[in-house]
Order: structure tokens, then sequence, then C-alpha cells
């Protein structure tokens, strides 16, 4: 059986339908057109103007005539209920409209809905607020400081509705509370989920095994112990949420800040029970947020956009519920937690086992093994992922839900080859492979799917040695002082890239009277240039300049949707999605093109750069604009007339999340990454002094966005590995640095200069043989931080961020 | 009794004494007369009562100097000034600095200095500031000046590129 055959059969159900109508795709596809504005630099990016001219609306500017302001309560303790609220004095305060309890009727013991998750693993149970024990719309009873609870006013003006959430008397039962995942496994911590008998969380989908690690541990000439632990970050989004919503008797619009707007739209008719038709759901530039919109069923989304909906309903105007930044430290990301590691290697570096366990703080949505499977050949693995309850916000994937999958791949390998005193380089390439195969198994999956043979993870690495300078700068663990008196550090990793494989979607391309070229589907736009990719995609397909093609991504009414950028993946699943319409609609005017030209058919005509031509005599042109408006006019009362636009849509379904075993495919490019540091021994200080990152893209289609991504993951990188904590106070639970000055995260001055080197081989499972670069590296880098504080002071600090408190500890010298 | 600044092209103003919570600012280089509440921050004047929705709040609490605006010359964080006392002074916001095409717009674009772009017409109005007082940084003098901005997305890098060439434009005439 070879390799392509075996992967068939591997392919879920619902996959190999979609396969037979030619929606899933797996192998490479060859490209059939000439690119002129794909891959191009200078392409005029298509937000650029708006958003540096401050013209660019995002949801927390949006305003309606005669609009209240709404505000909720949130939970002042770590763990409490309310015996007794009194909202007199609230009620009686000039300029409140209307004041929700949560012993109102119309919210009293309802449940935010998840249910539209409830099939397959993304179901609601594996991360976010539906891990929290109990998630009614407006509780009485609070889970973690800061929970939305209790009340929810609207007002004239904001201060009015924050001025009566003070006036709300509450008389509070105070609760136990655990706020460490480890302290919340021993035997006399309190239980927190009601009727409970531990807080571990129970789930299936905690455990993974490949091999016999105990035959693993056997056949090792050494095996190693660490442990390593993660606290807690956040996304901390530019934009701080909002909603703004109008009841209008039974139907609806919304202006949300959301990424996955769909999803919200289809929880909010279910908990209203509304008709899905009855609402209209807007979306207009939004601040980042990585993922922390990204999960439509969490409070922060779906609660938010219930009660808005119902204030708006009770009071009947328009409604702006808004979060301060207080309010966004929740939704922590998701690798808090504390990991156990056993290692067995040969003495020449070849790993034969590892163990792990990972105990996660409210969070079990990976495990913490995949990219140990996915990029090497170790042949027994054994992950424990327990996901334990604590009285803390619950955790959700942000940029990206690999965080402790990354952690571990870097944590294995740079342990391993610090023990036998190797280059990490050598111990990387000794075990690198997929799924317990060596590489020879990737070339051949290459060759027998149409794509180019070639060692990614070999040419990355090459590039990046050469560009930081890894032969002559490489030294043993603490060998290296600078003149300034700071140790010198080096370190690499490396991964696969991933985000190539998932998504679904719908957009139509539309080509209008004049020529111009729309694409429209609704979008969210919540950071990483994504319109523009698709504009030269449409540009390059149908073969017109780049500027007259435009975007159309503010409402889902057109019944379009592009992939939101909650599955990680954008530009692979919306890629394949307008190049399908583009290709269709091209179809279509070339067809109404053969009419007008009087041809036999369509292929004997092609578009050039807006001119439609004949092959064979390329003098005869015309311009789209002479075709569309010739071909099918519709006369109406005399001589007015109008002609319908060529309109063409596609869906596309590029995927599901997962490795060759679900999905067909392999991952197969790869990426690799350096990092220098400068460690003061006397502060304990780490300064990134350069990063080097080279990443298989498969192919740019925007370089300059490919290089965006790559600046900005290593800023959040370092940002996350170095800085980045929330505290909460353990006497009170309280979370102490809830805002931007005492939460802090990298600034210009925070890391050194960052090289951003790509490759395009092709290898990629989107269109063109596209792969993603948006999560990459803000999930590498900071588990760099790691073996190059190691290679500076000659001692680990598996303790994330790495702190200059840390780093002295380490050091010996506190 | 307060002077506005008298170098205004279309104006000319006479001092009055104004009543209590009423003041007047050169925004953008047009004159304004506004009753405001002494707890109104200048953020919230100009967004959310004048819709100059250009300028951003981010952290809210003076952390990250999205809501930056030029006040008699000098870069302030809107969310934490109090907009009556700021009579008789002259703010220029991102929406000035684009009515008058400054080549930050421009370079910005070109160099994708900006991501989602929330953070970026405060990092426009600082630069803005910088240009006015020092037409040649260095690209270190640059990222001290930028390094009171936060950007989520971690445009940093781009922003030393956009901000020379702008310098550069300026330079040329
Ligand atoms: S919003 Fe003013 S400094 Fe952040
Ligand atoms: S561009 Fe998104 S916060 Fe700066």
């Amino acid at each position: 059986m070879t390799m392509a055959q075996e992967s068939e059969t591997h392919l879920p159900g619902s996959y190999q339908r979609l396969r037979a109508d030619g929606q899933y795709r797996v192998g490479a596809e060859p490209t059939t057109i000439a690119f002129n504005h794909i891959g191009k630099r200078g392409e005029r990016r298509v937000d650029g103007y708006e958003k540096a001219t401050g013209k660019a609306l995002y949801t927390r500017d949006m305003v309606l005539p005669g609009m209240l302001f709404a505000r909720v309560m949130r939970c002042p303790y770590a763990h409490a209920r309310i015996k007794q609220m009194d909202t007199r004095s609230a009620e009686a305060l000039p300029g409140v409209r209307a004041i929700i309890r949560y012993d109102d009727p119309e919210v009293k013991g309802r449940a935010l809905n998840g249910s539209y998750f409830a099939q397959g693993w993304a179901r609601p149970k594996l991360a976010g607020w539906a891990l929290k024990p109990v998630h009614l719309v407006l509780a009485d009873e609070g889970w973690h400081e800061g929970q939305p609870m209790g009340v929810v006013i609207a007002a004239d003006t904001e201060a009015i509705a924050e001025q009566a959430l003070r006036l709300v008397r509450v008389e509070w039962e105070e609760l136990p509370f655990v706020l460490d995942q480890e302290d919340a496994l021993k035997p006399d911590a309190p239980v927190l989920r009601p009727g409970a008998t531990s807080n571990e969380i129970h789930d299936p989908r905690k455990t993974f095994k490949f091999g016999d690690v105990e035959k693993g541990f056997q056949e090792a000439d050494r095996v190693i112990e660490f442990q390593a632990r993660r606290r807690a970050h956040l996304w901390a989004g530019a934009e701080m949420p909002s909603v703004l919503v109008r009841w209008l008797d039974g139907r609806m619009e919304l202006w949300v800040h959301e990424q996955q707007p769909y999803h919200a739209k289809q929880l909010l008719a279910e908990w209203l029970d509304i008709g899905m038709d009855q609402i209209t759901m807007n979306t207009v530039y939004q601040g980042c947020s990585f993922g922390g919109r990204g999960n439509p069923a969490n409070h922060s989304e779906n609660g938010m956009n219930i009660l808005a909906t119902l204030l708006s309903k009770r009071t009947g105007r328009p409604i702006k519920m808004l979060y301060d930044r207080r309010d966004t430290f929740f939704g922590e990301s998701g690798d808090i937690a504390t990991s156990y590691f056993k290692v067995g290697f040969k003495n020449d570096g070849t790993i034969t086992a590892v163990q792990m366990k990972n105990i996660f703080a409210v969070y079990v949505a990976a495990t913490g093994v995949d990219h140990l499977v996915e990029n090497t050949k170790i042949p027994n693995l054994s992950c424990e992922a327990i996901p334990v309850d604590v009285s803390i916000g619950p955790a959700w994937w942000a940029r990206c839900e690999h965080l402790p999958s990354c952690l571990s791949l870097t944590l294995v390998f740079d342990h391993v080859a610090a023990e036998l005193g190797m280059d990490p380089i050598e111990v990387a390439l000794k075990n690198d492979g997929n799924h317990g195969h060596d590489v020879s198994y990737l070339l051949q999956y290459m060759r027998e799917h149409g794509f180019p043979e070639r060692d990614s993870l070999k040419e990355c690495i090459e590039i990046g040695k050469r560009a930081i300078g890894w032969d002559e700068k490489w030294h043993q663990p603490g060998a290296r002082k600078l003149p300034n008196g700071k140790l010198h550090g080096i370190a690499f990793t490396w991964d696969h890239n991933w985000d190539d494989s998932r998504g679904t979607g719908s957009a139509a391309v539309m080509i209008e009277n004049d020529g111009s070229v729309n694409i429209i589907g609704q979008h969210v736009d919540i950071g990483p240039n994504p319109w523009t990719p698709l504009c030269q995609i449409v540009a390059d397909e149908i073969g017109v300049p780049f500027e007259s093609v435009h975007i159309k991504p503010w409402t889902l009414d057109t019944g379009f949707a592009l992939m939101s950028p909650d599955g990680s993946a954008n530009l692979v699943a919306n890629g394949a999605i307008v190049r399908k319409a583009a290709q269709k609609a091209r179809r279509m005017l070339l067809e109404l093109a053969a009419e007008v030209f009087e041809v036999a058919c369509p292929e004997e005509l092609d578009i050039q750069n807006g001119a439609i031509f004949v092959k064979a005599d390329p003098g005869r042109t015309k311009t789209i604009r002479q075709v569309v408006t010739k071909a099918m006019p519709m006369h109406c009362s005399g001589a007015f007339w109008t002609q319908p636009p060529v309109l063409a849509w596609a869906w596309h379904a590029q995927g599901i999340w997962g490795q060759a075993d679900e999905t067909g495919r392999p991952r197969l490019c790869r990426q690799a990454h350096f990092m220098e540091v400068e460690v003061d021994p006397d502060t304990g200080q780490v300064d990134v002094t350069r990063v080097v990152n080279v990443n298989d893209v498969g192919k740019a289609v925007s370089p300059e966005a490919v290089e965006g991504q790559m600046y900005g993951g290593t800023i959040l990188g370092v940002s996350r590995g170095l800085i980045e904590e929330m505290v909460w106070d353990p006497r009170t639970g309280v979370l102490l640095n809830g805002n931007l000055l005492d939460y802090k995260y990298a600034t210009a001055l925070d890391c050194g200069p960052i090289d951003t080197c790509f490759i395009e081989t092709g290898l990629g499972h989107g269109p063109y043989g596209t792969c993603g670069i948006g999560e990459a590296t803000p999930t590498i880098i900071p588990a760099l931080l790691s073996p190059a504080v190691y290679n500076a002071i000659g001692k680990w600090v598996d303790d994330f961020p790495i702190t200059p408190e840390k780093v002295l500890q380490a050091l010996g010298k506190i | 009794m307060h002077n506005i600044a008298t170098d205004v092209a279309t104006h000319s103003v006479e001092s009055l004494t104004l009543s209590d919570n009423v003041i007047r600012l050169i925004i953008n280089d047009e004159i304004h007369q506004l009753r405001v509440e002494p707890d109104w921050t200048l953020h919230y004047l100009i967004h959310d009562r004048l819709g100059l929705t250009g300028t951003k709040t981010f952290c809210d609490r003076g952390a990250c100097g999205s809501c930056t605006v030029i006040l008699d010359g000098r870069p302030v964080l809107s969310c934490m000034t109090l907009a009556i006392e700021c009579d008789g002074k002259r703010v220029e916001t991102i929406e000035g600095i684009a009515a008058k095409q400054h080549p930050l717009i421009d370079t910005y674009v070109k160099h994708h200095a900006m991501q989602c772009g929330y953070c970026t017409p405060g990092f426009i109005v600082t630069a803005k500031a910088l240009l006015d007082r020092n037409p040649d940084p260095t690209d270190e003098e640059t990222r001290q000046a930028l390094a009171g901005n936060l950007c989520r997305c971690g445009t940093y890098p781009q922003h030393p590129t956009a901000v020379r060439e702008a310098a550069q434009i300026l330079r040329k005439g």
C-alpha cells in the first residue's frame, strides 16, 4: 500500500464525500495563471489609507441615533454568591433607562447556549467559558473575579451606567476558591464544580499514546526528567470589546466585534428563539484580537450580544454595550500549565521516547504533544493532558492553541542537546520526520502528490544559520561573556508551518457594468492584512489590474461569508474561495465575450490587464466594460435599461484541523528560528538582540503581509516569553494587574532587529501552494527564549515569563 | 480670558470672557466654542462628541498612546487630559494631519506600518510631532519617540522606515 492510499483510507467520511465533489483537495494543484500581482511587492494595501488617516471605523466608534450605553456588573471576588441585591438607588438615578437583574424572569436560570458547537471535537466543553462550572447569561454566582454577572444597566451615557452600577447594593456570600492548577488537585482543595469530587475536568481527548514509551526508555542510553511552567498571559487586543444592537420588533441589526459573526448570529437566534433571517449582522474594522474574539459561545461575545439585545427590546432604543480595559482581562491564552517531561535518547542524539504530562488551568484544547508527533520520527510518545478548574477566567486559544506543543518540541530537543553537549540543530535533524517516519516519508508524499521534492526544513536551517552566523557564534552554555559584561546566548528551534488545512467559506465575485470587480462576502479583518492578497488573487485570475478589484466585507446579509480568522487558516481558505469564484466569473465573462466578438468559443479569447482580446488576432480587443454592457441588455420602460453584472459565487472546504491521519495531508512547509540574547548577570535582565525567522510559506501572495506577520508575531512572542504575566492576589484571588500599565507588553524598545526570511517551495496545501504564517512566530518564539537564556547562563529557566528575578534565582544570586 | 493663536487662516477672533464650562479650541485649524462638563476628557470631547473617531482609546488609561493628539505643538494623551483645561489651545488630530496630506500617511501605507490599524493614528500623530521638532530623526530617536505607543499587532519594526522616508520627503519640500 502506498502512502497516498494509506492517507486516503484515513480521511473521515465527510471529507471523502467533499473530495469526491472536488471541494476537498489532497495533493498539489498546478497553477494555471501567470502571476502579475500575486507575489508582487509594492501593491498598495487596500485598507491602508482608511487606517492611516483615521477614517477606518471600528465597532467601538459606531453610533446610532438615540442609542443608550450598557455596562454589566463584575464579580468582585474570586468566588462568591449574591445573597441579596438592592437596585432601587440605581433605578432612581436620572438617566438610567433599563435594569435587568439575575432574577429577572427573562434571564433567570438561562444558560448561554453553545449547542451549535455540540458536535465534533470543537464542542464548548473543551475551552472558554463553557469550562466554567455554570454559565448563565446573568448569574448569581461568580466563579472568578471579573466575571460578568448579577445585573446589567442601560443609561443615557456610559458614565451614568457606571454610576448606577456603583449604586447597586449587594450582600455577597464569599465562597472558597483556588488559583493554582496543582493546588486545585490536592485532596484538601475546595471543589469548585457543584456535585464533583475533584477539580479535574474530565474529557476523553486528554491522552495521546503512540508506540510504547517504556520500551523506548529501555532502548535509551540516557533518560532525563525536567519540568516547565507557563504562567497566565492573554490576548489583550487593541480595541476594547463592544456591540451595538438595534431591536426592531422581531427583527434586529447588530454591529459586532467578533471573529465569527455567522456563528454568533446562529447562537443569538437560537437563544432569542427568532429566525436567523431576522438578524442583520454587520462588521466594521476590528482592533486585533488573535482569537480573543474568536469564541462566539463565550460570555464576552454571545452573552454580551444577548444582554444588549434584551436591553434594546426593553427600551426600544439602540444599545451600545461596552467593556472597559479591566473587563478585557479574561480569556487567558490556553497554555497556563505545569508540564512534566521524561525523555529517553541515544548518545548520538536519537530520541527513543518522550513521556509528558501537562496540567492545564481551565483549558484543554490541545494535549501539547502534537508538534512532536508532526515533526519527528520519535517512535514512542505519550502525553497526558489534565484540565483543572481554578478560580480564574476561562482560558481560550489566542495565536494559538499550539503554544503548549511548540513549548514541548523546543524544550525536549534543546534539553537533549544540552545533556549531550551537542549542537541542537544536529539533534533536530537527527530526529526530523513525521509521525514516527523519517524524512523520506515526507519526500515520498511530495513525489506521489505532485509537489516539488524539497527538504524544506534543511533549506530553512541553512538560510537561518547563515543569517545569524550560527557556526561562528554557537558556543557551549555560559561560555561567552561580552565586553559589556553581559552573557551572550544563542538558540535555535524549528517546526512545521501549520494553518494550511482548515476552513470553509463562500464568496462571490462580481464584475460591475463599468468593468470594475468586487469581492462580496462578509469577512473580519483582525489585523493580518487579509484583503489585499484576496484582491491580488482575483486580479490575476480574471486578468484585470489590481486597482480595479475591491472587497465588500461588511455584512452577512449578502449571503456569503468568507472563512473568518477563527480557525486560524485565513488566506489558504479564502484565497481558494475567491480564486474559484474569480475563475467562474472569468468563464462567464468570456462566454459573453464570445458572443460579442462573434467567435466560436470562449477558449479563443483571453483577458489581460483588463482587456479582452482574440488570441489569434490580439489586435481585436475590447474592454471588459464594453463586453459586460453589451452582452445582456435588459430593457425596461422605453429608453431606460440596465444590465446584470457578471456574478459568480463559490464555496470551498479547505479542511479540518489535524494531521495526515485525519486530513490526508502531512505538513510539508517547515520553519527554523534563531535568537540571540544578552543576559545581565547582575540584574537578570534578558535583552533579545536579534531574531532570525525563516519560514517556508509555500507562496507569498503579498510579501509585505508575510513580513508583517513575522515581525508582529516575533514581538508578541518575545513579549509573552519575557514580560507578560497576569498576577492574582493569592489571599483574595483578585487580579492585581488588570490594566495596560501594570500588565506590561512589549514596546518598540523591547526587541532587537528581526530578520524575516521566507522561502517559497509551493509545498503548502493552500492555493498556489500557500500555507499559514500568522500563528507561527508568536507561538514558537516564547519557547525559544528558554534555550537562548540557557546558552547564555548555563542554567535552565523553564518558567515563563523568564523574568529577571527567575534568572537571578537560577544564577544563585537571590 | 484666553488668547487664541493668531495664525488661523480664516478666522480672527476677539478675546471674550466665556461663561463657565465653555471653552474655545482650535481643532485642525477650525475654531470650536464648546460647552463641556468638567469631567470630560479631551478624548471624549473629540471622539464621542465631535465625531473625530480617528483618535482611539486602547488602554483607556495613559499607557498606550493611541489617543495621542498634538496640543499646542506637543503630543499629549487625550484620555488623560481634561477638555476644560484646554481652553484657548490648538489641537491637531489625525484627521487634520491627513487633510493636509502629510507624507507620513503615504509612507505608513507604503511600508505596511500597520496591521489591524487601531493604534496607527496614534503612532502617526506621535511621529508627526517628532518630525515637527526634529526633521531628521535617526531610527533610534524614532524608536524612543514612539516607545510610548503600544501596538498589539507588533508593527514596531516598520515604523522607523516609514518615519524616515516621510522626513526625507518633507526635507526635500
Ligand atoms: S487610550 Fe490614552 S494612552 Fe491609551
Ligand atoms: S496595528 Fe493592531 S494594534 Fe497596532
